[in-house]
C-alpha cells in the first residue's frame, strides 16, 4: 500500500462518514431528550430522493440540501406529535416510516425520472478535485455540526434541560420546564440531520438516487450513536471510523487478499470492536423511549 | 392580633376521577415562621392535599390562599413562582446529574444557548450553603450519593427558588436516625431565617419533637389542630387512628393449633438495598389469623414478598409446616400449600386483558385435572372449574370468557380470592385483600377470612386498613421500620396503643 492509496482511502471514509455521523448525532441528540426513533433509515432513503428533485428543480445543490432537511423536518414532526404528544410507542412509527421509503422511493425514481431503480443526478455540490479523489465542504460542515451538538448539549442551558427531560421528566415537570416543548423539537432536529445527512448522498457524494442507496446506514448511525453513549463527539469518530473501514474494504476487494464477503464484514465488525472497546457500556438515558404523562 | 396566614387551603375536595373521595372539604392555615406538622396514616390525604397545594393536582373545589390573595396553581411552576416548594418522598433529581445543575436545573441564567456560567453558580450556591450551614458536594452525580444527602440537594433546589413555604412529605421515611437529626437542624435553622416548613409525617415523636403545631387530617377530613406544646402522644395517636371499630364479623372463639408458618429472625432488603426487614421471627398457626398492622412501607411488602418466594432473603430461616422453605420458588411454595392474594390486584394478582377462565386457572393450569393430552389445557374442564368459583364465592361476571378487567373491582379482588383458594393451601397470606374494594365484598372478604380460619387454615393477614386488623385478627403485630413494636391480641390493646405502636413506640415503653 503506497501513499497515495492511503491518501485516497482516508478521503472516501471522511466522505463515507457524513450520512452516518450526521445521522447519529441526530439520533444521540433526540434520544438525549427521550425520544427514540427506528425511522431514521426510511428518512435518509426519502430525503436522498427528495433532495434530489429539489436540486433539479432549482438547479442548485444546496437547495438539494435543504430539501433533505425539510424531509426530515417533515418526518420529524410526524414522529414527534405520535410520540410526544400522542403519547404513542416509540418504535412503531419508524417501521412505518422505513416500510413507506421502500415503497415511495422506487416508485417516485420510476414515475418522477422515468427510470427503474436508479437516476444519475444532473446536478451535484462543488467538490475539491484532488489527485486521491474528491473531497465535499460538508465534510467539514457535518465535523461542525458533531461538535457544536456536544458544545450546546452539554454546556448550555438548552442541552442541560434536554437532557433532563431525558433522564427524568417528572424533575423537569416540577421545575417548569415543558417536557414536550423540548422532546418534540429534539426529535425535529434529530431527523433535520438525517434528513441533510440522506440529501448528501444523492446530491452530493454518490450524485445519484438509487432505490436502495440508504444501504441500513440509518441502523448503523443507531448502533454508532448506543456505541458512542449517547454523546456527538465520539459519534463523529464512531462514523469516521466506519468510514475509514468502508473505505479500506472497497480498495481491499479488489487486491484479492481475502475473500470478499470478510471484507464487507469489516467496517460492521471494525467499528463495532472500536467503539464498544473504547466507552465500554454506556447507559442509555434514562426515559429514554417512554411516553410521560402527568399523574 | 389577627395574623394574616402565609397560607390557606378553605374547603378543598378533591375526587379522582374513579369516584375516589380523597379530600372531604379540607381547611388548612399555615403561619409565618412556623413549622406546622401534617400528620395522618396512609391515604387519610395528606399528600394529595399537599400536592394540590404544590399544583401537581387541581383540587375539585376549595380556594387556595397565599397572603390573603387567592390564587391558582396550574403547575409546580405556579406553586414555585408564588414561593411554595415541595420535597417529595420519592426525590425528583436527575440522577446523572451533580448536585449543581440539578440545583440550576431551569434557572441557568440568561441565553439558551450561551454557556452555563458553572463558577458563578458554584458562588452562589456555596454563600446559600454557608448561610444555612449544612454543604453538599456539588459536582458528584447525585446517584452516588446516600439518600440524606440527596435530600438536602432537593432541600436546596427549593431554596435556591427562594421558596417561603417549604413542604416536606414523609422526609425521615428513607433516612438513618442520625440523617434525621441532621435535617431537624436544618429546618430549625430555616424556620430561624423565618421560612415556613410543613411537615408531612405519621410518627409521632418526630412530629412532637420538630414542629410547633400539628393538624392531624383522617380519611380526608380535618380532625383538629393544636399546639405541639399541648399534645402528648396519646393525644395525637387518638386523633390519628381512634375510631369506634364497628364489629360486624361473627368471629367464634378458637384455640390455634399447631405452627404452620414459622419465622424464624428473617432480614429482607428493600429496592434500593436498606433493610426492610430486621429480625423478624413470629409464627401463624392453625385455626388462626396473624394480622400485620402498621403505616405501609415499614416493611411490610417485602416481607409479603419474602414469603412468597418473590425476594431473597438476606438471612433467617422461613419453616412451612417443619419444611425450611427459605429460598424456593413461588411455584414450589404452591405446591406446598402457600396460598398468595397479592396487594396489588391489578398488576400482581390477575393480568386485566385475559378472561375470567384464564385468570381462574393461573397458577393452576399445570394441574392434572385441567388436563387433555399431550399437555394441552381443557378448556371446557377449566370453565366447569370458573364457573363453579362464580358460584361459590357469589362473583358478578358477564361471562367466563369475559376479560377479567370488565369485572368490578370487588369482583375481581373475589375472583383472586376464589382461586387462591382453590388451590388447596393450608397457608393464606392476604396482603391488603380488601384495598379499594367496595363494602359489601369487603364483608364477603373478610368473613371468607375467617371462615378459612374456622376449617383451621392459618392465615396471615397484612393491612393498613387498622379496622380490618382489629376486626380479624386473633394476634396481631404491628410493624415499624421493619421490626414489631408488639405482638398482641387486638383485644388487650386499645387503639389508641396501637396508633402509637403504628408511630414507633414500643409496647413495653407504653405499658411502663
Amino acid at each position: 500500500m503506497d501513499v497515495g492509496s492511503i491518501l485516497s482511502i482516508l478521503i472516501t471514509s471522511l466522505m463515507a462518514m457524513v450520512p452516518i455521523v450526521l445521522t447519529s448525532v441526530g439520533a444521540a441528540w433526540s434520544e438525549r431528550a427521550g425520544v427514540v426513533s427506528i425511522g431514521y433509515e426510511g428518512v435518509l432513503l426519502m430525503s436522498a430522493f427528495f433532495g434530489g428533485i429539489m436540486a433539479e428543480l432549482t438547479g442548485n445543490a444546496v437547495m438539494g440540501l435543504v430539501g433533505g432537511i425539510l424531509t426530515g423536518i417533515v418526518f420529524g414532526i410526524l414522529h414527534g406529535v405520535l410520540t410526544v404528544y400522542l403519547k404513542g410507542d416509540h418504535v412503531i412509527p419508524g417501521i412505518g416510516i422505513n416500510l413507506l421509503a421502500m415503497g415511495v422511493v422506487p416508485f417516485g425514481i420510476l414515475a418522477y425520472w422515468g427510470t427503474a431503480g436508479q437516476h444519475q443526478m444532473a446536478v451535484t455540490m462543488w467538490h475539491w478535485h484532488t489527485k486521491y479523489g474528491d473531497l465535499s465542504p460538508m465534510v467539514f460542515i457535518t465535523i461542525l455540526i458533531a461538535v457544536v451538538t456536544w458544545w450546546v448539549l452539554f454546556k448550555t442551558p438548552l442541552g442541560l434541560r434536554v437532557r433532563a427531560v431525558g433522564e427524568n421528566p417528572e424533575a423537569a415537570d416540577a421545575l417548569g420546564i415543558s417536557v414536550e416543548k423540548y422532546r418534540f423539537w429534539s426529535t425535529v432536529y434529530g431527523h433535520a440531520l438525517a434528513g441533510l445527512g440522506g440529501a448528501f448522498m444523492s446530491v452530493d457524494w454518490l450524485g445519484v438516487v438509487q432505490k436502495t442507496m440508504s444501504g441500513g446506514r440509518g441502523f448503523i448511525a443507531l448502533a454508532n450513536m448506543v456505541f458512542s453513549g449517547w454523546n456527538p463527539l465520539i459519534s463523529l469518530i464512531g462514523g469516521w471510523l466506519f468510514g475509514f473501514f468502508d473505505a479500506l474494504a472497497t480498495w481491499l476487494a479488489p487486491q484479492h487478499i481475502i475473500p470478499g464477503q470478510f471484507i464487507r464484514m469489516l467496517p460492521y465488525i471494525m467499528t463495532l470492536i472500536i467503539v464498544a472497546g473504547i466507552i465500554g457500556k454506556a447507559r442509555p438515558p434514562k426515559a429514554d423511549g417512554k411516553p410521560y404523562k402527568r399523574e | 392580633m389577627e395574623e394574616i396566614p402565609v397560607l390557606e387551603m378553605k374547603g378543598i375536595v378533591k375526587i379522582y376521577p374513579d369516584g375516589t373521595k380523597a379530600l372531604k372539604g379540607v381547611d388548612l392555615t399555615v403561619y409565618q415562621g412556623e413549622i406546622l406538622g401534617l400528620l395522618g396514616e396512609n391515604g387519610a390525604g395528606k399528600t394529595t392535599l399537599m400536592k394540590i397545594l404544590f399544583g401537581m393536582l387541581h383540587p375539585t373545589a376549595g380556594k387556595i390562599y397565599v397572603k390573603g390573595e387567592e390564587t391558582r396553581f396550574k403547575s409546580p411552576a405556579d406553586a414555585l413562582a408564588n414561593g411554595i416548594g415541595m420535597v417529595h418522598q420519592h426525590f425528583t433529581l436527575v440522577e446523572v446529574f451533580d448536585a449543581l445543575h440539578n440545583i440550576i436545573l431551569g434557572m441557568e441564567g440568561h441565553g439558551m444557548f450561551s454557556k452555563i456560567d458553572v463558577e458563578k453558580a458554584k458562588k452562589k450556591l456555596q454563600k446559600l450553603m454557608d448561610d444555612l450551614n449544612f454543604q453538599v458536594p456539588l459536582n458528584v452525580p447525585v446517584e452516588e450519593l446516600p439518600v440524606g444527602v440527596q435530600q438536602r440537594i432537593e432541600i436546596l433546589k427549593m431554596l435556591f427558588r427562594d421558596v417561603e413555604v417549604l413542604i416536606l412529605d414523609e422526609p425521615t421515611a428513607v433516612l438513618t436516625p442520625l440523617e434525621v437529626e441532621e435535617l431537624f437542624q436544618v429546618l430549625r435553622k430555616l424556620k430561624a431565617e423565618g421560612k415556613t416548613i410543613i411537615f408531612i409525617s405519621h410518627k409521632l415523636n418526630e412530629v412532637i419533637e420538630l414542629t410547633d403545631r400539628v393538624t392531624v387530617i383522617r380519611k380526608g377530613e380535618v380532625i383538629g389542630t393544636v399546639k405541639t406544646s399541648e399534645a402528648t402522644p396519646q393525644i395525637l395517636a387518638r386523633m390519628m387512628v381512634g375510631r369506634d371499630v364497628v364489629l360486624r364479623i361473627q368471629k367464634p372463639p378458637k384455640e390455634a393449633g399447631k405452627p404452620i408458618l414459622k419465622v424464624e429472625n428473617l432480614w429482607v432488603k428493600g429496592d434500593r438495598g436498606e433493610d426492610a426487614v430486621k429480625n423478624l421471627s413470629f409464627e401463624v398457626r392453625a385455626g388462626e389469623i396473624f394480622g400485620i398492622a402498621g403505616v405501609e412501607g415499614n416493611g411490610q411488602t417485602e416481607l409479603v414478598e419474602a414469603l412468597t418466594g418473590l425476594r431473597n432473603l438476606e438471612r433467617g430461616h422461613v419453616i412451612l409446616n417443619g419444611i425450611d422453605i427459605s429460598g424456593r420458588s413461588p411455584k414450589e411454595l404452591y405446591e406446598l400449600g402457600i396460598a398468595h392474594i397479592p396487594e396489588d390486584r391489578t398488576h400482581m394478582g390477575l393480568i386485566l386483558d385475559m378472561t375470567v377462565t384464564e385468570n381462574a386457572i393461573l397458577g393452576l393450569q399445570w394441574r392434572e385435572k385441567f388436563k387433555r393430552w399431550k399437555g394441552t389445557i381443557d378448556w371446557n374442564k377449566a370453565k366447569r372449574h370458573t364457573n363453579n368459583l362464580i358460584g361459590e364465592f357469589d362473583i358478578i361476571a358477564p361471562g367466563v370468557d369475559a376479560p377479567v378487567k370488565s369485572l368490578s373491582g370487588g369482583n375481581q379482588q373475589k375472583l383472586i380470592v376464589a382461586r387462591e383458594v382453590s388451590k388447596q393451601p393450608v397457608l393464606i397470606i392476604a396482603s391488603q385483600p380488601t384495598r379499594g374494594v367496595d363494602v359489601a365484598s369487603t364483608e364477603y372478604i373478610r368473613n371468607y377470612l375467617v371462615k378459612l380460619r374456622n376449617e383451621d387454615k392459618a392465615v396471615l393477614l397484612v393491612s393498613a386498613d387498622l379496622d380490618e386488623i382489629i376486626q380479624l385478627s386473633d394476634r396481631m403485630g404491628v410493624m415499624y421500620e421493619g421490626e414489631f413494636m408488639g405482638v398482641v391480641k387486638p383485644e388487650e390493646v386499645t387503639t389508641e396503643e396501637i396508633g402509637m405502636m403504628m408511630g414507633g413506640i414500643k409496647y413495653e415503653e407504653i405499658r411502663k
